[in-house]
């Protein structure tokens, strides 16, 4: 009895103690809740407007930060619906054998659909159906959003899932923990670094789709909403040079900002979730946590949680028998049976309006749809082997230097990161005064748009080229040609194909807003299945646009399989480095 | 690079192919000194012989093998090749690597044909030469086999192919049967050595690097016996043995045994200890608390004493791991080492035949005589929130002993006094607190009051 109260005495003089210690830490906390709250009035009052026929943008510096948040919150927005599709998508492909056949090459192909093709439809769809205000527009901006970054994450959560080490699941089967506890304890813990990596990913691909469906106009409809993109497309419209690079400032400024409060801290927090026991090649560290870590408010919050979520008293664990076990299965058998006959009765009735569609549609229009799609392949091929001539000696120059890299990561991720449809009405307005073509002038486009994958994915290659055979390179006295042919260009050949198939899928999205852009009030187009998917969508010619759509994810997908899937294959055999 | 099919027969007998002269090497660390890895070293490379360098884990030997080939600058000291003060690459030499370091990409045939091409032959001639290292090597048959459908034994094959086939002055070996299984490599080492006794042996002297005495006692002429922390060369043991040697003969286990005794003496000195005026932060073994009571469960189990390399062979583990466990425990006064022989001591009989609880109490006793805990438990209490930080700890660590691996010092510190319920150590946070655990209750439960 006499040394109970010594111990809650200590413990209580402890928490006392440091009570008064109120720093400067959780001051900014403050701030930083009080500035959310406040976003999401402002946010909630945009959303809800009325419909406006074109957009107003306020050209002045003081205006920014309301676009920002804007924008920022539409990408939020989109990255929580990735993540909840992701873990129910994932999680019911992984556990359901038979849904499994379904939902894999359905994300497989979903995955390798341009789904930009779907954006002028789904936009006029959701505007047409929320008349009067914002919704129906904003709606379709997070959407096509979330089809840029939910794909990945709902991969990595299926193959977390489905790698889990067979003894860590046995521990949960011996130790009867519930299905939400395993989910809980086991699951979701094991996932949870590829889930953080493929957010970050995910985030970063999302700006691209962001800014395009910011500033997306289509004929004489402007589309475009309130945020960054809108924002540099009006500056661009006026020649407002000064506006251009606020804007662009503060862009890179989000980014960089979303990095390093929410990424970088997620990630080192993450860590402790790793399975293999050595550490990831560099320590992560995050300025933002150990400084968060400081804050007594947070740990009271952190404490206040863990209390809360853990049991007060031991309860007693009803035995779920057999026979009740077997009862939820069959449940949870008839649940995904009746979802999968619903998806199935949804495709087969899609399926069977668009075959209606189809049958509107000339041969001459299908021939000529079919010219352009070659055309389109043309430009995305002549893209990614331009992007891949100069980055490749760019990545190796840096990725083999331990010191470059280090100094150069933070801007390459940046660039990576940096959505380049921002820069296409600047860019736009640069080839018309130079007077080329769009034919060409859209290779340009898309190539601003993708290289930054090949760039990313070629440094990735050459920082992994493992130290021992660059050693007998140099101590076989390899020279340089020798060990550019012999040793980087095969090392980093997965790498590069990964790189060629992101660019790739990046130009075929980039090229409906490439080979059909507006300039100065007018619409410029090339030929190609870019444009003609656009131009179907201003005249509002559905079968076209159906047609068009159809055509080019089937090419997409076509080249997938004949193509990349070979490629990775060879890199997965001959050029893999794990021996 | 000396023409293929010419021995270089300007050399004298037993003149130096390549030497290091007061050569030291140290690595920049984060905090702290930089990491002193080598230590003055005077070594010659002669023509026809077979050099070791044996030694623990750490001792920086295949730093010196880089060194000496030239990939490798020296922070201190130089490097001669004939001579003459080494410019690069020492084009007398190929490197056998620990990692096969074979191109997966590419067929036996084309791994070693490519350093061909890099020395300048032309296709033809090349592909006759690879063709004939590999044959040599007993590859016959597996030229067209990718590095991934081969065994760890016959990559390190292709490995000495690719070595062989420019018939280098002197061949380098950086623990080259390290990561393949015992019985291939009893059968390498041999192939080795026959290839280098053959008549039409082009290759004048071979350099290996190994921690495996009996395998350093089989091929070489010359054994550089080197200490660690800094790497030093402690003693160079000759090896008149003639050839082909066998394992077993009694005049080659003699030679082991000598070299065990050298070892034990670098690794396990029998200079009696000091007792301090002050107490003094020493550097600790990295060993854990459980390795070290295994160690004294096996003395227990073998009436309190046992040979060193006994120990080695019968726990199977490297020989350099145990010397850490061993000293530790002799750090902690809980063995004695007389010689070869590791002993319990009366501290340590005790702990063996304690309860855990009393173990942990034993255990704390003992790390309490060490300054490090001292200094660090004295600081806990002394703080004004009854924590410190672990940068508080590493700084105490590298100004006291700036020389060494403050990173593994930090570890061990950590299991120890986690062992001895010494201190709570949050990760997270990374700072020690006082123990707030079930210590009371072991207490209780010692005592008998609820």
């Amino acid at each position: 009895m006499n040394r109970l109260v010594p111990n809650i005495w200590g413990k209580a003089t402890a928490a006392l103690r440091r009570s008064p210690q109120f720093s400067w830490v959780d001051a900014v906390v403050l701030l930083a809740l009080m500035a959310v709250v406040y976003g999401i009035g402002r946010t909630a009052q945009q959303w809800t407007g009325a419909l406006r026929p074109s957009v107003e943008i306020d050209l002045s510096a003081r205006a920014l930060p309301k676009y920002t948040l804007f924008s920022l919150t539409r990408g939020l927005a989109a990255y929580v619906l990735s993540l909840f599709f992701s873990l129910g998508y994932g999680y019911w492909a992984a556990k359901d054998r038979v849904a499994e056949r379904v939902l894999i090459p359905i994300l497989d192909i979903l995955q390798s659909i341009p789904v930009l093709g779907f954006m002028p439809g789904v936009v006029l769809a959701l505007v047409a159906a929320f008349p009067r205000s914002n919704i129906g527009l904003e709606l379709a901006s997070v959407l096509l959003i979330f089809t840029g970054q939910a794909w990945n994450m709902t991969f990595s959560f299926y193959h977390s899932l489905r790698s889990i080490p067979l003894d860590q699941q046995q521990v949960a089967t011996v130790y009867r923990f519930s299905p939400w506890e395993r989910f809980r304890w086991v699951e979701l813990p094991f996932s949870a670094i590829g889930l953080v990596w493929n957010s970050m990913m995910s985030m970063a691909g999302g700006w691209f789709f962001l800014m395009i469906s910011e500033a997306f106009v289509l004929g004489d409809k402007d589309f475009r909403l309130p945020g960054l993109g809108s924002y540099m497309s009006v500056a661009v419209a006026r020649g407002d040079k000064g506006a251009m690079i606020w804007a662009i400032l503060a862009m890179a400024a989000m980014i960089v900002l979303l990095d390093q409060l929410l990424w970088r801290p997620v990630v080192v927090w993450a860590e402790k979730f790793r399975v293999e026991e050595g550490s990831a090649g560099q320590a992560q560290s995050s300025w933002f946590y150990s400084w968060l870590r400081r804050s007594n408010l947070v740990e009271r919050l952190h404490e206040r949680l863990k209390r809360s979520s853990s049991a007060k008293e031991t309860r007693e664990r009803s035995e779920v028998s057999l026979r009740q076990r077997a009862s939820r299965q069959w449940v949870g058998k008839f649940v995904s049976t009746l979802l999968l006959l619903a998806m199935l009765l949804g495709g087969i009735f899609g399926g069977y309006h668009l075959f209606v569609l189809l049958r509107l549609v000339s041969a001459a229009q299908w021939k000529g749809t079919l010219l352009s799609a070659l055309l389109t392949l043309g430009r995305v091929l002549f893209a990614t082997a331009l992007g891949t001539v100069w980055t490749v000696p760019v990545g190796l120059a840096i990725g083999l230097s331990a010191r470059l890299s280090r100094l150069l990561q933070p801007v390459i991720q940046l660039l990576a990161s940096f959505p380049a449809p921002m820069l296409f009405p600047a860019a736009t307005a640069i080839l018309a005064a130079a007077g080329i073509s769009l034919g060409w002038g859209s290779v340009v486009l898309m190539l601003l748009g993708t290289q930054w994958y090949v760039l990313f994915n070629v440094i990735a290659g050459a920082s992994a080229v493992p130290a021992d055979l660059r050693e007998a390179a140099t101590s076989y006295h390899f020279g340089r040609s020798e060990r550019l042919w012999k040793l980087y260009l095969p090392a980093i050949f997965p790498y590069l194909v990964t790189g060629w198939v992101t660019a790739a899928g990046g130009a075929w999205n980039a090229s409906i807003v490439s080979e059909y852009v507006t300039f100065q009030g007018k619409a410029l187009a090339t030929v190609g299945l870019g444009a003609q998917i656009s131009e179907a969508a201003a005249a509002a010619n559905l079968p076209l646009l159906s047609a068009s759509v159809v055509v080019m994810s089937a090419m997409v997908v076509a080249f997938n399989r004949m193509v990349w899937k070979r490629l990775n294959m060879l890199a997965e055999t001959k050029f893999s480095l794990s021996k | 690079m000396s023409t293929p099919g010419q021995v270089n027969v300007s050399a004298q007998p037993n003149s130096a192919l390549c030497e290091v002269r007061h050569v030291s090497q140290e690595f920049p660390q984060p905090h702290g000194q930089p990491l002193r890895v080598l230590e003055n070293i005077d070594l010659q490379i002669r023509a026809n012989e077979v050099v070791a360098l044996l030694g623990p884990s750490g001792c920086g030997k295949s730093t010196l093998l880089r060194i000496l080939a030239g990939l490798l600058v020296p922070t201190r000291g130089e490097v001669l090749y004939h001579d003459k003060r080494l410019e690069g690459l020492n084009p007398g030499v190929a490197i056998v690597f620990q990692s096969f370091a074979l191109y997966p990409w590419m067929t036996v045939s084309e791994n070693v044909e490519a350093v061909l091409h890099a020395a300048g032959l032309a296709r033809v001639e090349a592909a006759a030469q690879a063709a004939q290292a590999i044959r040599t090597v007993g590859l016959a048959g597996f030229e067209e086999a990718y590095p991934r459908e081969l065994s760890g034994g016959m990559k390190q094959r292709v490995g000495m192919a690719r070595a062989f086939s420019l018939n280098p002055e002197m061949l380098f070996m950086d623990e080259p049967f390290s990561q393949v299984d015992a019985l291939t490599a009893e059968s390498l080492r041999a192939e080795v050595i026959d290839i280098w006794t053959s008549k039409d042996k082009k290759t004048s002297s071979i350099l290996i690097v190994s921690h495996d005495i009996k395998e350093v006692v089989y091929m070489a002429d010359r054994i550089v016996v080197m200490g660690a922390h800094p790497g030093v060369v402690k003693k160079i043991v000759e090896n008149t043995l003639p050839r082909p040697r066998d394992y077993r003969s009694p005049a080659l286990l003699q030679l082991v045994d000598h070299l065990h005794d050298i070892i034990t003496g670098i690794e396990m000195p029998d200079v009696p200890a000091a007792v301090p005026e002050t107490v003094t932060i020493e550097p600790l073994p990295p060993a854990g608390a459980s390795e070290i009571l295994g160690l004294l469960e096996y003395l227990d189990a073998r009436g309190g004493q046992e040979d060193v390399f006994r120990i080695a062979s019968d726990t199977q583990r490297e020989f350099g791991t145990l010397i850490n466990v061993v000293n530790a425990a002799e750090m902690l006064d809980l063995v004695e080492t007389p010689k070869r022989l590791v002993r319990l001591a009366p501290e340590g009989i005790r702990m063996v035949r304690a309860q855990i609880a009393d173990r942990k109490v034993l255990w704390r006793q003992r790390i309490l005589t060490l300054g490090l805990f001292q200094q660090v438990l004295r600081a806990i209490e002394r703080s004004s929130e009854g924590e410190v930080t672990k940068e508080f700890v590493l700084e105490n660590i590298v100004l006291a002993m700036p020389l060494e691996n403050y990173e593994a010092i930090f570890e061990t510190f950590v299991k120890w006094g986690r062992f001895a319920d010494l201190f709570d150590y949050d990760e997270e946070r990374e700072v020690f607190r006082t123990f707030s655990g079930s210590e009371g209750e072991t207490r209780q439960r010692q005592s008998g009051t609820g």
